[in-house]
């Protein structure tokens, strides 16, 4: 080969190599994180190292199959006390999710939601406002909406100025062993069906926990809850959530509050303390606010209550008419508190069951009567309602 | 003699041979320039003349930037209609370059013109974003601008750019976002979430606005930018495709604009089938009902984003709706549309105020019986 060959292919060669030289930029942690969770396969295991780390942006995840896992809830930390862009901590839309033993602190939004996935797992999270119940704190810490199969165990949601753990529009769900504290809502499952929520801890939330149908959702009829062997305590934090919200409209001081939704079996729970009632069965109507949705059933039918245990509650109501209650009876507001409405034709016992709560006493409001004649009996309540199945999801064969 | 001539020839062989854009089946190169989508004469990045500059009829706002877009389709490949839709062959590249105009001291203006080309004297690029046709569909992905302004970058988990900007009330300091892979697919993806991910502005209702590049043939008047693309051979003839309404447009009826914003910039996630579902408002103009878009529609899972008010929209009062605010708000959990802007856009909050001032009616007042306060 000739000298003027060589040189002539070693000038483009030399010119590529220059175009080549800009330095690829250096990534930060929350930068190859999120490249990480984008370029992930279906399989993968993504650890979040133990120390606080500083995120600016929502982190997403599209990838099914993906496990993301820290070293404990109280070590691996994902703090958005700086964030800047994005509606949530980590949004999720992937199947066969499993998150577990890490923390999402201080969202401007929500926490950890996860949009239209099969298969979630979230297990000793924790999600959590640290500067107390503010209303400027994120909406929602643990966020499974539009999903099935969904496990939230042993976890812990702080401070939400909405729902610690909310579970919206989903089927196939179980809450257990969980704490959600200082919240507007503890723990809330809303249109949603077959929910498991068992052993526990809701505490100095305004309302314990809460079990919703809305209208004007693409998914509704909420039906199909258990709630048992909770402990449901101390729930009387002021409502701290934002006017517009429905659990802005949530009394403070509510253990447990059943609303316009179908089938709901509550039992084994204890209630302690929740100032305005410890437990209330309400129609949507109860809101004030108005409907137009003619596919909405805005009462609650065959809700079975037995086998709770309840002390105190009810001295220090959060709403008008259970303030008026208690200034006519002179008593705390009975633990049991029935709106009183319900479908023409339909009778007391096709709302309400109540058998072996101990010395629990009730309160029909009265609510279609303006309020007015208020009754106490418990009498035509006494009747066995249902007891429904176990809730089994594809995740816990 | 040949000897001699052959240093020269060479590189300008190879450089004639590069001219054009070239297309990764697989992997995507780190530099934008790999590519190849620009001439670049350091003084100016140009797109390269086998690419078509091209404008949607119905554009997005995004914090006021400029935005250069080019089309390119492999030579001898073409687009097909079906079924109103627009089907790119595997190999074809979409771009879309956000710039700003620099003004003194390194502030930067709004971006008042369509550029054709963009002078690195008089402009700071942020980003090029690609959508990219390959066999099993589209690919999107964001490349940023250096310091410098001599390369792009591939950026899959995006960045920030802290910008200075010039608005009439004054200077406004804000931080720019470039998408990640995922955020693209935010809005890419209207059927969520395992729809294909698809181009939002080159689609025929937006393509059938006129050309804007004067560097298009200038005896073809202003035809369609369909036109454009059958002129290159990119599409068959069809027969004439309506042009989406723009916001912009000052001539169409005030409820056209109003909707034709809405569409744009919260379509493709609140429809019956995208991520925003949860909330049932519908704002891809698929709305069964004015409840559907907002009329006296209470709020969901809006948080603080719902700004302590009842309804999505108050008839005849925009304060009072919760749409105008979270337009209104550049907070990251209240704000809408979620992604895609830092600042407010005031000429869309001002379209829509006027919009829902028009709007005759009253939602009803809550009677709380509950109530907490």
């Amino acid at each position: 080969m000739s000298t003027a060959f060589r040189i002539a292919l070693a000038v483009p060669v030399a010119m590529t190599l220059a175009a080549c030289g800009e330095p690829l930029p250096q990534l930060s942690f929350e930068e190859s994180l999120q490249q990480q969770l984008i370029e992930a396969e279906p399989g993968d295991v993504i650890s979040i190292p133990a120390g606080t780390h500083e995120l600016t942006r929502s982190l997403s995840l599209n990838v099914p199959g993906v496990t993301i896992r820290g070293e404990g809830m109280d070590s691996s930390i994902l703090s958005y006390r700086n964030q800047l862009q994005g509606a949530e901590g980590l949004l999720v839309s992937a199947d066969d999710f499993l998150i577990e033993d890490l923390a999402i602190e201080d969202t401007v939004g929500d926490a950890l939601k996860i949009n239209d996935s099969n298969n979630v797992t979230v297990r000793r999270v924790r999600t959590e406002w640290t500067g107390g119940p503010l209303e400027t704190n994120g909406a929602y810490g643990i966020y499974p909406v539009q999903s099935s199969n969904i496990l939230i165990d042993g976890s812990v949601a702080i401070g939400a100025s909405d729902a610690g753990i909310y579970v919206g529009q989903s089927t196939q769900i179980i809450v257990r062993n969980s704490r959600a504290e200082s919240n507007v809502a503890g723990i809330e499952i809303e249109n949603s069906t077959f929910a498991d929520v068992h052993d526990n801890i809701a505490t100095n939330n305004t309302g314990g926990i809460l079990v919703f149908d809305l209208p004007n959702l693409p998914v509704q009829g909420g039906r199909n809850t258990r709630v048992f062997n909770n402990r449901i305590v101390d729930n009387n934090t002021a409502n701290f959530a934002p006017e517009g919200n429905i659990v802005a409209t949530v009394p403070a001081g509510t253990g447990l509050m059943v609303l316009a939704n179908d089938n709901i079996e509550v039992f084994g729970n204890e209630f302690v303390n929740n100032d305005s009632a410890n437990m209330m069965v309400v129609s949507y109507h109860i809101t004030g606010l108005p409907i137009d949705d003619e596919n909405y059933d805005p009462f609650p039918e065959s809700i079975h209550v037995h086998d709770n245990s309840f002390s105190g509650g009810g001295a220090a109501p959060d709403s008008e008419p259970l303030a008026l209650l208690r200034e006519a009876t002179g008593q705390a507001v009975p633990d049991i508190v029935w709106d009183g409405t319900m479908v023409p034709g339909k009778t007391a016992p096709d709302v309400l069951c109540m058998r072996g709560n101990g010395d629990a006493d009730f309160v029909n409001l009265d609510a279609p009567g303006g309020f007015a004649a208020p009754v106490f009996e418990i009498g035509p309540h006494d009747c066995a309602g249902a007891e429904l199945p176990e809730v089994s999801i594809s995740t816990e064969p | 003699m040949i000897r001699h001539l052959l240093p020269v020839l060479l590189p300008a062989l190879l450089l004639s041979a590069c001219a054009e854009p070239r297309f990764f089946e697989q992997d995507n190169p780190q530099r934008l320039s790999d590519w190849n989508l620009f001439r670049d004469d350091g003084a100016r990045l140009i797109p390269r003349e086998q690419t078509l500059v091209f404008t949607p009829a119905n554009p997005l706002f995004t914090d006021y930037a400029g935005k250069l877009r080019t089309m390119w389709l492999p030579a001898g490949e073409q687009a097909r209609m079906q079924d109103g839709e627009l089907e790119f062959p595997a190999g074809s590249i979409l771009s879309k370059t956000f710039y700003y105009p620099t003004g003194a001291d390194g502030v930067l203006l709004e971006s008042a013109n369509h550029e054709n080309e963009l002078d690195r004297q008089q402009h700071r690029m942020i980003e090029t974003r690609l959508l990219v046709r390959r066999e099993d569909g589209w690919h999107a992905m964001a490349y940023v601008w250096n310091g410098e302004q001599s390369e792009a970058f591939l950026r899959v988990a995006g960045a920030s750019a802290s910008v200075s900007l010039q608005r009439p009330s004054g200077i406004e300091d804000f931080v720019y976002f470039v998408p990640n892979e995922n955020q693209c697919a935010g809005c890419h993806v209207t059927v969520h979430p395992d729809g294909p991910l698809h181009p939002l502005g080159a689609v025929p209702e937006q393509l059938a606005a006129a050309v804007l590049n004067q560097n298009e043939n200038p005896d073809m008047g202003h035809p369609s930018q369909l036109r454009a693309m059958q002129e290159r051979g990119w599409l068959e003839a069809t027969s004439p495709q309506p042009a989406a309404a723009s916001w912009e447009d000052t001539h169409a009826e005030l409820d056209t604009r109003a909707q034709a914003y809405l569409n744009i910039h919260c379509g493709h996630c609140h429809n019956p089938d995208g991520a925003a579902d949860t909330s049932a408002l519908v704002l891809d103009g698929n709305h069964r009902n004015p409840v559907e878009f907002g009329v006296c529609k209470t709020p969901v899972a809006a948080g603080g984003g719902a700004g302590d008010l009842l309804y999505n929209i108050y008839p005849g009062a925009p304060e009072r709706s919760i749409l105008l605010y979270r337009m209104e708000s550049s907070e990251p959990d209240e704000m809408m549309p979620e992604l895609g802007r830092s600042l407010v856009h005031e000429d869309g909050v001002a379209l829509l105020r006027e919009w829902i001032s028009a709007m005759d009616g009253d939602c009803p007042e809550p009677v709380r019986a509950f109530g907490n306060r």
